[in-house]
C-alpha cells in the first residue's frame, strides 16, 4: 500500500486546459473521494492516477516513484469503471483471475486467489457465469473483486454506483466502506453524488472547473464551508445563500429586513460590505424545537409558499428578500400554502461569504 | 529508489513520442490503408489526369510525352458518341437507383410484415449481393436469350407472345433487361439495409402517432419514414460506391450493341481505350467518370451525416 | 373471422407478394443450376424441356477437363487463381482495414469526418476507369498478368470498406474495456488481442467475406490487368465461352456454379453479422 502524491498536475486536451495545477496527497491507506458537478476534472484526474491520461505537467508519485510515464500496468493500481468494463467474453472466474494470469501466476494461486476473493464478495456460485447473465448488483461486485483479486497498492473508483437503482446503491455503499475496514487500502473514489462522498470518504476534495475548492474530512467541509461553492454543494437540501449587506450591527437584506450580525464576524467585516448570508434548512425552523442548547435565536416572519413532506420532517419553501430559501420543521404540523408563519433563525449557524470573491470571511 | 529515476533514464526521443503519442497513433495506424490507396488508386489516377492530356496510344510507345493540352476534352465535346453514352449512362443510373431504392423499400415494409420464416427470407434476400455482376449478366443473357431463353420459352408455351421475342438485339428491349439485371442484383441492398431499419425503429413514437390520432399512413410518411432516412442514404452511399458495376453486365449481356445502343460510359471507355488502344482520349473520359463517382459519393456521404445530425443522439 | 374481410386480405396480399419476390429472386439462379446439370442438346431443345431429363455432373468433369470431351479452358487453374488472390487480398485488407477502423473508433484527432470520407471516396473510382492507368503502369512495373498485381489492386479495393466496417464494430467495444485490461496489466497490444478483438470478431469476419466477395466477384480490373492462365480469374474466365463463335451455354452454366456456390455457403454463416455490420454507421457518429 502506498501513498499517492500529485503536484501541480496540469491536463490540457490540444488548446483546451482542463485541470489547472492540483495539488493532492494522498496518504497510505486513506479513502479519498473527489466530488463534483460533471466535468470538474474528478475522472481526469483520476485517470491520470491510473495511467489512462497523460500528464501536460506536474508529477504523480505513487510510493516514492515518479509514475508520469509509468503506463497502466506498471503501476499496480486496480480500478472499478462507472460501466464496470467486464470482459463480456469471460465468465466471472475468468474475469477475476484475468490480472493474475497476466501476470504469469501460476495456475493453482489464481485458483486459489479467485476463490478466496469471491468468497469474500459472496460471488462463489456465479463463478461460472457470463457478465451477462448476472444482475447489476452482482455485476458490481465482480468489478470490485476483479481489483481485490490482484492485491494492488491502490484502488481507484470511478463513479461505480451512478448505474445501480437507489436501494441497491446504499446497500454497495455500505459493502465497499465495509471492504476498506475489512483490507485497509488506499482507496481514491471519484463521484458526483456528495451523500456518497459524505458517508464513505475519510476526506473529501471537491472539486471545480479544473480546481480543487476544498480539502477535508467530511464534516469540516459541511460544517466549514470556505466558499459558496462548497456551501452549496455539500450537504441536502443545499445551504441557503442570499445577498446582504453589512450595515452596523446589522446583516441588512435587499428588502431593508435585519438580523443582527453575530460578534464572531465583526472583526472579519468591513461597513458596506457585500456579502453572501448562508444558513443551512436545518437552522431555519418555524418550530420552537432548534435543539441546540445556548443557541441565539432570531425571529423572522416568511410566508411559505410550497410544502415538502419527508415523513419525520417537513421541507418548507419560502422567499426572504425576493430569494427562495428553505426551512425544516422537525416536528410537522399542518400547514398550508400561503400561511405566514414565524422562524427561528439560528445566529451561532449562519455563514458569510464575500460578495465579491465567494469566499468565506472565516477562512483564512 | 529516488524520486525521479524512471522518468530521466527514458531516452528524450520516447518522451517525447510518450507525450505525442496519442497524436501520432492514429496516424500510424491509418498509415497502411493511405499507404495502399495512394499507391494502387491515387498515384494511376494522378498518371490518368497526365495521360489525358498526351494523345497517348499503346502502339506508339513514345506519344504518352507529347503534351497536346486539353485537346482530349476538346474532341470530347464535339463526339456524339461520348455525350450518347454520357446521358445514357445518367438515365440509367436515375431510373436504376430510383427503382431499387423505391422497390427496396417495398421488400422492407413486405418481409416486415412476414411473421413465418422471417430469417430465411431474409437469407435468401441477400443472395443477389453475392452474385458476381458477370454472373447476373450471364444468367440474364441465357434467360433473355431469344431462342434459347426460358423467357421466351415460358411466354410461347403460355402463348402470351407467338413468336419469340428479340430481348437482346432490339435496342430499347436490351436496355430494359440490363435495367431488370441491374435491379434485380441491387435492389437487395436496400431491402436488407431498410430491413434493419425497421427493425431498430423504436415503438415509442409510432405508438405516440397513433394516440396522436394519425392515419396509418400518416404515421408511416411522418414518422416511419423519416426514421429510414439515414438507412436510406447509407444504402446509397453503399451503392454509389460501386455503381459502375454495371459495367459486368453490360459488357458480357450485350457489350454495348446493338449498335451502340446500350453502350454506357464505363462500356465506351473501355473499347476506345483497350479495343482501339485510343488512350489518351479514353483517360480523358476515364477522369470525368471517376469525378462523377466521387462526387456522387460525397454527396450521398454529407447528406448520411446531415441526416445523422438530425437525428440527434438516436442510439 | 369472415374470408374477405380486410384482415385476410391483406395477408393474402403479403404472402402473395412475398411469393412473387421469391420466385424473381431465386427463378433465374435456380434455372442456371438447372441447365447446368443437363446436356447442351436439351437446352437447345425445341419444343423446351422443362425438368431435364438425363441429369449428369458431365459439364462439371468437361469443364475441368476430365472425361474424353476436353473443353479449351483451363478451369482449376482459374479457380486456384481466384482462390489464392481473393485470400490473399481479404487477409491483408483485414489487417490493414483493421488498424484503420480502430484508429477511428478510438482516436481523437483533426479532420476525422473528412479523413473518412476521403478514404471512402478512394473506393468511388469506377474500376473501369481505374483499369486504364492501371494497365499502363503495371506493365511499366512488370505487375500485368501476375496475382501479385491484382492482389494489390484488391486489398486497395477493400481497405475502406473493412475500414467502415471494423470502425463500427470497434465501436461498440467500449474502450473502458481495453482500459480495465491494460489496468490489469496487458500491454495495449495484449489487451487489443485478449479483449477487444475477440468482441468484435463477428465484424471482422462480416468485414472478411465482404471483401472476399469483392476479390472473387470483380471482372471489370481483373479483365483488363489478366491475360492468361497465371493470374486469370474465375469471372475473366466465363468470358472464354463467349469469346468462340458458338456459346457454350451449358458450360457456362456450370462454370456459374462453381462461381457462386462457394460464395453462397460463406455468406450462409455470417449474414447476421453482414446486416448489422451495414447498418451500425447509421445511428452511431
Amino acid at each position: 500500500m502506498a501513498a499517492i502524491t500529485l503536484e501541480q498536475v496540469v491536463k490540457r486536451f490540444g488548446r483546451d486546459e482542463v485541470i489547472h495545477g492540483i495539488d493532492l496527497r494522498i496518504a497510505h491507506d486513506e479513502f479519498v473521494v473527489l466530488v463534483g458537478p460533471s466535468g470538474c476534472g474528478k475522472s481526469t484526474t483520476l485517470r491520470m492516477i491510473a495511467g489512462l491520461e497523460d500528464l501536460s505537467d506536474g508529477t504523480i508519485r505513487i510510493g516514492d516513484q515518479v509514475v508520469n510515464d509509468l503506463p497502466p500496468r506498471k503501476r499496480n493500481l486496480a480500478m472499478v469503471f462507472q460501466n464496470y468494463a467486464l470482459y463480456p467474453h469471460m465468465n466471472v472466474r475468468q474475469n477475476l483471475g484475468f490480472g493474475l494470469t497476466i501476470a504469469g501466476e501460476p495456475k493453482e494461486v489464481v485458483a486459489e486467489r479467485v476463490q478466496d476473493t469471491a468468497a469474500l464478495l459472496g460471488l462463489s456460485d456465479l463463478l461460472d457465469r457470463l457478465p451477462a447473465e448476472l444482475s447489476g448488483g452482482e455485476r458490481q461486485r465482480v468489478a470490485m473483486g476483479r481489483a481485490l483479486v490482484r492485491r494492488p497498492e491502490a484502488f481507484l473508483f470511478d463513479e461505480p454506483l451512478s448505474n445501480l437503482d437507489a436501494k441497491l446503491r446504499v446497500q454497495m455503499r455500505g459493502e465497499i466502506k465495509r471492504l476498506h475496514t475489512a483490507v485497509r487500502t488506499t482507496i481514491v473514489y471519484v463521484t458526483h453524488d456528495q451523500v456518497e462522498a459524505m458517508t464513505l470518504a475519510d476526506r473529501i476534495v471537491v472539486m471545480q472547473d479544473g480546481r480543487i475548492e476544498q480539502i477535508g474530512q467530511p464534516m469540516t467541509l459541511f460544517d466549514h464551508p470556505v466558499n459558496t461553492f462548497v456551501a452549496g454543494f455539500i450537504g441536502t437540501p443545499p445551504m441557503n445563500l442570499i445577498p446582504a449587506r453589512i450595515a452596523g450591527d446589522e446583516i441588512a437584506f435587499n428588502d431593508g429586513q435585519q438580523i443582527p450580525l453575530p460578534d464572531r464576524f465583526t472583526a472579519l467585516v468591513t461597513e458596506g460590505q457585500s456579502v453572501i448570508f448562508g444558513l443551512r434548512p436545518d437552522h431555519l425552523c418555524p418550530d420552537k424545537k432548534q435543539r441546540e442548547t445556548g443557541t441565539s435565536l432570531v425571529e423572522i416572519p416568511l410566508k411559505v409558499h410550497m410544502i415538502e413532506p419527508h415523513g419525520a420532517e417537513m421541507l418548507l419553501h419560502a422567499r426572504l428578500a425576493g430569494q427562495p430559501v428553505l426551512g425544516k420543521m422537525y416536528a410537522p404540523r399542518p400547514v398550508a400554502p400561503g400561511d405566514q408563519l414565524t422562524f427561528q433563525l439560528a445566529l451561532d449557524k449562519i455563514h458569510l461569504f464575500d460578495a465579491a470573491s465567494g469566499r468565506s470571511v472565516t477562512a483564512r | 529508489m529516488s524520486p525521479s529515476t524512471d522518468q530521466e533514464n527514458l531516452p528524450a526521443v520516447t518522451r517525447l513520442f510518450r507525450r505525442h503519442h496519442s497524436a501520432l497513433t492514429p496516424l500510424l495506424l491509418l498509415s497502411p490503408a493511405l499507404l495502399i490507396l495512394l499507391f494502387v488508386i491515387a498515384l494511376p489516377m494522378a498518371f490518368s489526369l497526365y495521360a489525358s492530356f498526351t494523345p497517348y496510344r499503346m502502339t506508339r510507345p513514345d506519344s504518352i510525352e507529347t503534351f497536346i493540352g486539353l485537346r482530349n476534352y476538346i474532341r470530347l465535346i464535339g463526339n456524339d458518341d461520348f455525350w450518347a453514352a454520357f446521358l445514357r449512362t445518367l438515365l440509367f443510373l436515375a431510373i436504376a437507383l430510383n427503382l431499387e431504392l423505391i422497390l427496396g423499400l417495398g421488400i422492407a415494409l413486405l418481409i416486415d410484415r412476414v411473421t413465418l420464416g422471417q430469417r430465411l427470407l431474409r437469407t435468401i434476400m441477400m443472395f443477389p449481393m453475392m452474385f458476381s455482376p458477370i454472373l447476373v449478366g450471364f444468367q440474364f443473357k441465357f434467360i433473355f436469350n431469344d431462342n434459347i431463353g426460358v423467357v421466351n420459352n415460358a411466354l410461347q408455351f403460355l402463348g402470351l407472345a407467338d413468336q419469340a421475342i428479340p430481348w437482346l438485339v432490339d435496342g430499347t428491349l436490351a436496355m430494359g433487361a440490363i435495367l431488370f439485371a441491374e435491379i434485380w442484383m441491387s435492389t437487395s441492398v436496400f431491402a436488407i439495409v431498410l430491413l434493419a431499419g425497421l427493425f431498430a425503429m423504436p415503438r415509442d413514437p409510432l405508438e405516440a402517432a397513433k394516440v396522436d390520432g394519425c392515419t396509418p399512413w400518416q404515421s408511416f410518411r411522418h414518422v416511419t419514414l423519416p426514421f429510414l432516412l439515414p438507412f436510406a442514404y447509407i444504402a446509397m452511399t453503399i451503392r454509389s460506391l460501386d455503381v459502375a458495376r454495371a459495367y459486368d453486365i453490360v459488357a458480357i449481356m450485350t457489350d454495348g450493341g446493338p449498335a451502340g445502343r446500350t453502350e454506357l460510359l464505363w462500356t465506351l471507355i473501355a473499347r476506345v481505350g483497350f479495343d482501339n488502344a485510343r488512350m489518351g482520349e479514353a483517360n480523358a473520359m476515364a477522369f470525368m467518370a471517376s469525378l462523377l463517382s466521387i462526387l456522387f459519393t460525397w454527396f450521398l456521404f454529407t447528406r448520411l451525416l446531415a441526416a445523422r445530425r438530425t437525428m440527434g443522439g438516436v442510439e | 373471422m369472415k374470408l374477405g374481410s380486410p384482415v385476410h386480405l391483406r395477408g393474402f396480399a403479403t404472402w402473395s407478394g412475398t411469393f412473387l419476390l421469391m420466385g424473381v429472386i431465386c427463378l433465374p439462379g435456380i434455372w442456371v443450376m438447372i441447365s447446368a446439370i443437363r446436356p447442351t442438346r436439351e437446352i437447345l431443345a425445341r419444343p423446351p424441356i422443362w425438368w431435364p431429363e438425363d441429369p449428369s455432373w458431365a459439364n462439371f468433369a468437361r469443364i475441368f477437363g476430365l472425361g474424353d470431351t476436353l473443353v479449351g479452358i483451363p478451369v482449376h487453374t482459374y479457380f486456384w487463381n481466384s482462390l489464392v488472390v481473393s485470400l490473399t487480398s481479404t487477409i491483408v485488407a483485414l489487417v490493414i482495414g483493421m488498424a484503420g477502423g480502430y484508429a477511428f473508433a478510438r482516436y481523437r484527432f483533426r479532420f476525422k469526418n473528412a479523413w473518412f470520407l476521403g478514404l471512402m471516396l478512394f473506393r468511388a473510382v469506377p474500376g473501369i476507369a481505374l483499369s486504364l492507368p492501371l494497365f499502363i503502369l503495371w506493365s511499366w512495373f512488370g505487375l500485368i498478368d501476375t496475382p501479385l498485381g491484382l492482389i494489390l489492386v484488391y486489398v486497395a479495393l477493400n481497405v475502406p470498406f473493412t475500414i467502415w466496417l471494423t470502425d463500427g464494430f470497434f465501436r461498440l467495444v467500449p474502450p473502458s474495456l481495453s482500459e480495465a485490461a491494460q489496468m490489469d496489466g496487458c500491454t495495449p497490444w495484449q489487451a487489443f488481442w485478449k479483449i477487444e478483438f475477440p468482441l468484435a470478431r463477428p465484424g471482422i469476419a462480416a468485414a472478411g467475406i465482404f471483401a472476399f466477395l469483392t476479390s472473387w466477384n470483380e471482372f471489370a480490373l481483373a479483365s483488363h490487368l489478366t491475360r492468361s492462365t497465371d493470374s486469370k480469374t474465375l469471372p475473366v474466365g466465363l468470358m472464354d465461352f463467349t469469346a468462340q463463335f458458338t456459346i457454350d451455354w451449358a458450360g457456362m452454366c456450370a462454370m456459374a456454379v462453381i462461381i457462386i456456390v462457394p460464395t453462397l455457403i460463406l455468406t450462409f454463416f455470417v449474414q447476421k453479422h453482414l446486416i448489422s455490420g451495414l447498418t451500425l454507421g447509421a445511428m452511431k457518429g
